[in-house]
């Protein structure tokens, strides 16, 4: 079990960053350039000193112990292999410094070179192998000198997609074979989705919501985190009889009694792939009508389609309600207002029932998470 | 001939301190950014653009029996000029820049991550130097070792200011040469001229044909 706890970094680059990671699990660390996540990371490793807080591996405080004291393994942006040293020898150099017998070095080169299958690139030089090779090299020598946690810097960042996709599987085994703890830093939310255990999505250096993949994509605590996680529509409602009201519809959801009270203005968020569209006024149960809406625009993206809508606009006496519904990507500078929210369709669906534009749909949504329309921020 | 072996001793303990101190030099320089850095590279650096003339001749001036330092040692019997010292002195001073102007670019574009890997994979900073550094370094110390012992070994202008060329003791070859030269042994003069352009002729080669081993990917 190791924890790792840290607080106020340096000139407030980040605040009170608290987590820990699980024996064996895999933490990812997502979040903007510039957001702290790689400092969080270098805090960790020993390349930096936290300004207040502690680092804690295995239960050892480490805070005050320098890098090469505290059995970390990181594999760094650009691999960081030595160039002078062949495949073998870069991954032996951890047991090398170590003083460790011959034979052993050499039994456990091999092991790791079966492991990570290079076996016949070993007497190679780094700048003879590719991105992805090295990189597995670079896995490699850390797991030779058994470290306690292992650390990744943006480890995708310099690959093509597919070479990209199919590493992170092979680490992903490789991870679940070898049981080491391992955290990632990315800001490619398809990466953190696909290999965390649990992510914690990191923002101008606090940490928004740490959780597992499908907690944080469907249930986003803040706005920061539905925005950054994809795309989300938000509309805003009203908090009426344990109902919220949106526009002249209401659906019925289950609503923490101590966050919204009655009355209270709330945003609903929900995902392109949340949205069901139907020409007839028919909702099958598990959707719930929001009302209807003109097609403004139809793409076409390969695996499904994408919608853009214009949702009706009722009149409303209340003053209380905006009635905007705007679609939000964390591109959207914050003034820029668009009264569309966007579907997606499967192709199946889209090919069974075509819609075109300017057609009239009845909209639904199947799920949505509630998030209170101002959110409390320690700054 | 004791000249040639002068030159070769004086030569070669030139490049040693060259070597040392140029990789010193250009690691703090490199890594450690403090007030009158850049004056100081600079400084350092200074020597190649100054003839050599004047480099022996301010020499003198410090290190000679009346000169601003010498005098304090001269009472001690410690006597820095016209000896072989002062020759080794002059040389380093004038080809210091050399060795350093190569090694310490090296430095400068030498990624950081490296030792920091290094040092996170365990290494303490000795064995990061050892292991991961020096071996990057190689190209550089050995054309700065070449180019200082070359550029020593013909150096005339500060040596014979400094080692006041007593034949048999503080006489290099160039200085050799010029001696023969005035007294009118020209066969003598020939002989070591052809030597020493031999000799700077084989180093420059080396330099030239081993340049992609010594240049550092």
């Amino acid at each position: 079990m190791i924890g790792v706890s840290k607080r106020f970094g340096k000139t407030s680059v980040l605040e009170d960053i608290s987590f820990d990671v699980a024996e064996g699990e895999a933490l990812v660390l997502l979040g903007a350039s510039g957001s702290g996540k790689t400092t969080i990371l270098r805090i960790i490793a020993g390349l930096e000193q936290p300004y207040t807080g502690k680092v804690i591996l295995h239960g050892r405080d480490v805070t005050e112990l320098p890098a090469r004291e505290r059995g970390v393994g990181v594999i760094f942006q650009a691999y960081a292999l030595f160039p002078k040293m062949t495949v073998e020898k870069n991954i032996g150099y951890g047991l090398r410094i170590r003083k460790r017998k011959r034979k052993e070095i050499r039994e456990t080169v091999n092991e790791l070179l079966s492991l990570v299958q290079l076996e016949e690139h070993r007497k190679k030089f780094p700048s003879q192998l590719s991105g992805g090779q090295q990189q597995r090299v670079a896995i490699a020598r850390t797991l030779a000198y058994k470290p306690e946690v292992l650390l990744f810097d943006e480890p995708f960042g310099a690959l093509d997609t597919q070479t990209r996709t199919h590493l992170r599987r092979e680490i992903r085994a490789l991870l679940r074979k070898v049981n080491v703890p391992a955290i990632f830093i990315t800001h490619d939310q398809e990466e953190a989705l696909e290999l965390g255990d649990r992510v914690a999505v990191i923002n101008k250096g606090h940490i928004e919501q740490i959780g597992t993949p499908f907690e944080i994509y469907n249930q986003p605590a803040t706005e920061y985190v539905a925005t950054f996680l994809g795309a989300a529509n938000l509309l805003d409602a009203v908090v009426r009889d344990s109902s919220l009201e949106i526009g002249n519809a209401r659906i019925p959801s289950q609503l923490d009694p101590v966050r919204f009270r009655e009355g209270d203005s709330v945003k609903i968020v929900f995902r392109p792939e949340d949205v069901a569209l139907s020409k007839t006024d028919f909702v099958r149960p598990g959707q719930h009508r929001i009302g209807t809406a003109a097609i403004e625009e139809i793409s076409f993206v390969g695996a499904y389609e994408r919608l853009r809508l214009q949702l009706d606009q009722k009149g409303r006496e209340d003053s209380r309600i905006d009635d905007d519904s705007f679609y939000l990507t964390s591109e959207t500078p914050e003034s820029h207002q668009v009264k569309s929210i966007i579907a997606t369709r499967p192709k199946p669906e889209a090919s069974a029932t075509k819609l075109r534009i300017g057609e009239r749909v009845v909209v639904a949504i199947t799920s949505f998470t509630v998030l209170p329309q101002k959110e409390k921020r320690n700054s | 001939m004791f000249a040639l072996k002068l030159s070769m001793a004086t030569s070669f303990w030139a490049t040693v301190f060259n070597v040392v101190f140029g990789l010193f030099a250009s690691y703090v320089l490199s890594r450690y950014n403090f007030w009158g850095r850049n004056a100081l590279i600079v400084t350092i650096s200074l020597p190649t653009a100054i003839p050599t003339a004047v480099a022996g001749f301010a020499l003198l001036l410090l290190w000679g029996p009346y000169g601003t330092l010498g005098r304090f040692l001269e009472p001690h019997g410690i006597q820095v000029m016209f000896t072989a010292g002062a020759i080794i002195l002059a040389n380093v001073f004038v080809t210091f820049p050399l060795a350093f102007g190569v090694i310490k670019p090296v430095f400068d574009t030498m990624s950081r991550s490296l030792e920091e890997a290094s040092a996170t994979i365990g290494a303490t900073r000795w064995q990061t130097f050892w292991h991961v550094t020096l071996p990057s370094l190689r190209g550089a110390i050995v054309s700065g070792a070449l180019l200082t012992f070359a550029r020593a070994v013909g150096e005339f202008g500060s040596t014979i200011l400094v080692s006041g060329n007593l034949a048999g003791h503080t006489q290099t070859a160039p200085l050799y040469i010029f001696a023969k030269f005035n007294e009118g042994q020209i066969e003598a003069a020939n002989a070591i001229a052809i030597v020493l352009a031999l000799f700077s002729f084989l180093i420059f080669s080396v330099l030239f044909f081993a340049r992609d081993w010594l240049d550092v990917d």
